[in-house]
């Protein structure tokens, strides 16, 4: 029984498959984890952002753009999926160097890696969201 | 792997969820025993949809802890189903089965049909899904969320190990035991409250729709290998465990759901466990 129960776990564990390392100088690298992982962080980071506020973040996601009436503004964001493909999250970010809109951006859906930092930008009586800002942007 | 693993357990939120998987996983299946041998297997798959009906009713009262909401509605639920059914002088007509299947559907479509019709959120689909497939739900707890798990399962533990010899006794013999002056119907509605508790628990792990499949699967597995009911219930303690200990870490590594993986941990444990059981008869 001890036997079978262990060549169970290793069978179950051998067919994990991972993501590939690569090196960066974020202080989270998304880039480096599952997408359960990935998914349960970006979570965290919206729900709780003063915890990262300052920290080099790195991730991969769809390419997503928006514009705000309201503001006069177009919001730029990189959205991932969690495991089950319904539900969907992001993270706005602003380029260190802004490009024309959008001639100088890629199509909506494009997969992209942004790195930059991770801010809280309010709006007003302590509302806000969050950005990654001074960001790079790479397909 | 092993530096993978490190790494991911670093942040609190993976740790809260072995918590409270290994918690729910351990009170759902000592539970699961009483139900598959009371046969009320499905009990937990009506109970749970019970609870996603709830939580749209929760959701739409914009409600800030749902767990207000969801936990008294799934009790009450469970008395009904549990205790009403076996109570002649209660008049309820519809038994068993019946009554589970009728509950089930319609608290799911109730459910949905709310969520539609009054959510706030722009993605319906998605928290529907969420809610019925537990897609990242323990990966997103809180700590109040892990204070509560924690309390809860302390209580059905207790209570559990408290009266274990009557449960025992009610699970193979309700006449017997009624006979031998034990409140038979008292103890049901322990029961059945415990069970509530556990599904409402167990939605955060697996999602509504996989419930049964955590309550079902140790209880089943361990009863093909051994046969006492003490041997059982640690058995389908230990299996049930390790099924969802290896189907958060396999959800975590591989980026699969973490609801249906350890589901699928609970299968191939019943498999070898079948395996076990059919290879031991055959050299008997």
């Amino acid at each position: 029984m001890h036997k079978l129960f262990s060549i169970f776990l290793l069978l179950l564990f051998t067919t994990a498959t991972f993501a590939k390392e690569n090196s960066s100088n974020a202080d989270i690298d998304l880039t480096r984890m599952s997408s359960t992982m990935v998914y349960s962080m970006v979570y965290q980071m919206v729900t709780d952002p003063q915890k990262y506020v300052g920290k080099r973040i790195k991730m991969k996601g769809a390419f997503s753009s928006y514009f705000d009436e309201e503001a006069n503004q177009r919001f730029f964001g990189c959205v991932i999926k969690d495991a089950l493909a319904c539900c969907s999250q992001g993270l706005a970010f602003e380029l260190a160097k802004p490009r024309k809109f959008p001639s100088e951006y890629p199509s909506e859906g494009t997969s992209i890696t942004i790195i930059g930092t991770f801010e809280f930008e309010k709006v007003e009586d302590g509302i806000g969201f969050p950005i990654i800002k001074d960001a790079k942007m790479f397909r | 792997m092993l530096d993978k693993l490190f790494f991911y357990l670093d942040f609190p939120f993976v740790r809260y969820a072995i918590i409270v998987g290994t918690l729910i996983s351990l009170c759902s299946s000592l539970l699961g025993i009483t139900l598959v041998l009371k046969r009320y297997s499905y009990i937990g798959d009506g109970l749970s949809h019970v609870a996603f009906g709830a939580l749209a009713i929760a959701a739409v009262l914009k409600v800030t802890n749902n767990m207000f909401i969801i936990l008294p509605v799934t009790i009450a639920v469970a008395i009904l189903l549990l205790c009403g059914s076996k109570d002649s002088r209660s008049g309820i007509q519809i038994k068993g089965d019946a009554a589970i299947a009728m509950v089930s559907a319609g608290a799911l479509a109730i459910g949905y049909l709310l969520m539609n019709i009054f959510s706030s959120s722009a993605n319906v689909a998605g928290d529907v899904c969420t809610t019925l497939f537990g897609s990242m739900s323990i990966l997103t707890l809180k700590p109040t969320d892990v204070y509560l798990c924690v309390i809860l399962s302390a209580i059905v533990l207790v209570t559990f190990a408290l009266f274990y010899h009557k449960i025992f006794a009610i699970t193979f013999d309700e006449n017997f035991t009624r006979a031998t002056g034990v409140n038979v119907n008292a103890f049901n509605l322990l029961i059945a409250i415990i069970i509530a508790a556990i599904i409402v628990l167990a939605m955060n792990l697996v999602g509504a729709l996989l419930v049964s499949a955590l309550v079902v699967f140790p209880a089943l597995s361990a009863m093909r290998v051994f046969k006492s009911f003490f041997t059982v219930t640690v058995a389908a303690a230990v299996i049930s465990i390790v099924c969802s200990l290896t189907g958060i870490i396999i959800a975590i590594l591989a980026g699969t759901p973490v609801g249906s993986t350890i589901v699928a941990a609970d299968i191939v444990a019943f498999f070898i466990c079948y395996t076990t059981s059919f290879i031991r008869c055959r050299r008997a």
